[in-house]
């Protein structure tokens, strides 16, 4: 089966973690799973540990697919193509 | 018999509120019950009472009988983290509706130390004046030289011409000429939106100088003092990072990708030269620095230096991202330094930054249109936006509509220009687009001061995974309220809205800090009532005032497609359901009235 892959992008205190503004994520699935994304991301980005508790985001990050759609729980099936949005919870202004 | 002056006060309260008449410089200490105090706490809810206690719903916002009061709360004076704020209300000169807005730092520690929880400013000097208060006692002095001053000047001569341990508030030239959105000025923060600068600057009142000695006893100091440590400590941690580190600056790159960022006049939501202005560039390029409000442990105050290297408090800029928005995309600018003289001008000439750029790129737009005739108003013309806002606050030329703000312009202008002056009651509307965030357009229509962020933060809804934020229903409607409440107790309390990541379950937090305070027996329950209790009496003001359901919706261009995110469309149909489901909820008739106006006893 091809390589098939999804990109992270990060915003705000998350890309100050990772260090990078954005990476890709490579699966052999039609689809992969956001708790398998997260704790990819947590396993390459060490310091994402300050947003990223084993394989969900911690209460202060949020998760958006395409800036669509927030999504939060491990089980949620990610498209191959896609972006995940990894931000701070708080958008005041 | 006692009387109620006689009665000791509630613990961190002095219950009373000084008022001063400027225009002969009579004052008198005004009790106020401490039933009243309970149900309405500090801050926004007791002074929507105040103004209402003085009929300043009637007034008009720039008369003489208008009534102005600077408002503290009763965590003000605690060792409590971001509790140094303060409230200042008046009906605003820009919409003729409820205005409140807030401030931070020692000018509210030290108006409370003058012995009241409030100081109301009525009448007219006949002369230029400042307003002294003196350990209780109020007398007016003579402007002098520093009428016509910048905020920043003319705080740093007063600290010259007063003790040291006096507090200044101040308005700027714009607040002189009584621009309709013109600020308060204390230490570089801004009481920002509505105008209260405008309705200062008409009683001919330059600056509040104030100082005391008169300290609250607080009901459980030792407990007090153990849960402020306790929550300082949180402050350190994930829920403020973004505050603390980044400020509120980074959203603009994370907005413009989401398409919720405001360009051109609403015209798009995403601009082509974001990165250019975030600050994560910002900072890359040139000096950087942070500071406090007295009694915070955030530090949310991201200063950054103009390109002549300073950065100090007196000399950078602080840059949020409601006034990197304001005066970038929305009027078209991607020259940083343009963005940051910008940003600093409004500060010294004391004009909000939303309200100035707003009313500026809607005037571009209109000269885009050929429905205006002052050619040099182009978007991403950075001469032009300082050209423009120095006009404003001088109220000279073209100037002088602009300093009305963009419904009255829109008004003078015509040929159907009020569809895209992008306001709500008269107020600029902030930098969260409301078709791609459809549960904020709901908190914009049915705000009580108009298009506002601050008393509404629905947009925590739109991102989150609690609905569709390009598709209101109903279903949105408890949430938003949910998010106007919590504002409503943090505003009165008052404590800073960026600690609101750290509680667990904050009306059982928000309680027990009054109650440690206080010496109540407050529960979350009574919280959540004195809550929807703000709410009602704030609509009280509005109804007093003239208010009507027409004016709970958004501008037509809101309800047309967003040309770089056909998606995000709003129905005038959906939003007008979501603001009927909102009427419901809070108790209120179909038509946005309040079921008995006469239950308050006002």
């Amino acid at each position: 089966m091809a390589t098939m892959s999804i990109r992270v992008e990060f915003y705000g205190i998350p890309r100050s973690h990772a260090g990078v503004e954005f990476t890709t994520i490579e699966f052999e699935q039609d689809g992969i799973l956001l708790g398998d994304v997260l704790s990819n991301l947590s396993q390459r980005f060490p310091n994402l540990a300050e947003c990223i508790e084993a394989d969900r985001l911690k209460p202060e990050y949020r998760a958006s697919v395409d800036g669509d759609r927030f999504v939060s729980g491990r089980d949620e099936m990610l498209s191959a193509g896609s972006s995940l949005l990894i931000m701070s919870a708080d958008a005041g202004g | 018999m006692n009387t109620a002056a006689d009665q000791k006060p509630v613990p961190g309260y002095h219950g009373k509120y000084l008022r001063v008449d400027v225009s002969d410089g009579s004052q008198q200490q005004v009790p106020i019950p401490p039933q009243i105090l309970r149900k309405y706490i500090g801050g926004v809810g007791l002074g929507t009472w105040l103004l209402l206690r003085e009929d300043g719903a009637h007034q008009l916002p720039l008369a003489p009988s208008s009534v102005l009061a600077f408002i503290f709360s009763p965590l003000v004076g605690s060792s409590l983290t971001t509790s140094a704020k303060f409230a200042v209300v008046s009906k605003s000169p820009l919409t003729e509706r409820l205005n409140d807005s807030l401030a931070s730092s020692a000018f509210a520690i030290a108006g409370k130390r003058a012995g009241c929880d409030a100081i109301a400013i009525v009448g007219k000097a006949a002369l230029p004046s400042i307003l002294v208060i003196d350990g209780g006692q109020a007398r007016l002095d003579p402007a002098g030289e520093v009428w016509g001053m910048t905020c920043g000047d003319a705080e740093a001569a007063l600290r010259e011409r007063y003790d040291i341990d006096f507090q200044i508030a101040v308005i700027g030239p714009a607040g002189e000429r009584q621009v309709c959105y013109a600020t308060i000025s204390h230490d570089g923060r801004h009481a920002g939106r509505g105008g209260s600068g405008a309705v200062l600057g008409a009683k001919n009142i330059k600056a509040v100088v104030v100082r005391g000695s008169k300290s609250c006893e607080w009901a459980k100091p030792a407990e007090l003092v153990s849960f402020a440590k306790e929550l300082s400590k949180r402050s350190f941690g994930p829920a403020t990072a973004k505050y603390r580190e980044l400020g509120t600056a980074t959203n603009l790159l994370l907005f413009n990708r989401l398409n919720t960022l405001p360009t051109r006049n609403f015209q798009q939501s995403s601009f082509e030269g974001a990165q250019r202005l975030a600050p994560e560039t910002l900072s890359v390029a040139r000096e950087h620095t942070r500071a406090y409000c007295a009694a915070c442990t955030i530090g949310c105050e991201h200063i950054y230096s103009l390109n002549d290297g300073a950065s100090d408090k007196r000399q950078g800029v602080r840059l949020e991202y409601e006034n990197l928005f304001a005066l970038g995309p929305l009027c078209g600018i991607d020259d940083p330094d343009i963005v940051l003289r910008a940003s600093k001008l409004c500060d010294e000439l004391g004009l909000d930054t939303i309200s100035a750029g707003g009313t500026i790129a809607f005037a571009m737009e209109c000269v885009e249109r050929g429905v205006l005739d002052q050619p040099a108003l182009r978007f991403g013309d950075g001469d032009a936006l300082l050209n423009a806002i120095e006009s404003i606050a001088s109220r000279e030329g073209f100037g002088d509509l602009l300093a009305e703000g963009s419904r009255r312009l829109a008004e003078h202008i015509g040929h159907d220009t009020i569809n895209f002056a992008a306001q709500v009651k008269g107020l600029e509307i902030p930098g969260y687009e409301p078709r791609a965030m459809q549960t904020m357009a709901l908190g914009f229509a049915t705000g009580s001061r108009g298009a506002d962020h601050n008393r509404s933060s629905a947009y925590e809804v739109d991102f989150s995974d609690q609905g569709d934020r390009r598709a209101l229903t109903t279903d949105a409607v408890p949430l938003a309220i949910e998010t106007e409440d919590n504002a409503a107790i943090m505003d009165s309390l008052i404590i800073c809205k960026f600690l609101r990541g750290v509680f667990g379950d904050f009306y059982i937090e928000a309680a027990e800090m009054l109650n440690l305070v206080t010496g109540w027996n407050t529960t979350s329950e009574e919280l959540h009532e004195v809550a929807s209790r703000i709410a009602d009496i704030k609509k009280l003001f509005n109804l007093r005032a003239g208010w009507t359901a027409a004016e709970d919706t958004l501008p037509q261009r809101f309800f047309e497609s967003l040309s770089d995110d056909p998606a995000a469309s709003l129905s005038r149909e959906h939003l007008g359901a979501a603001t009927q489901a909102y009427y419901a909820a809070r108790g209120w008739t179909s038509k946005g009235r309040l079921r008995n106006e006469d239950s308050f006893g006002l």
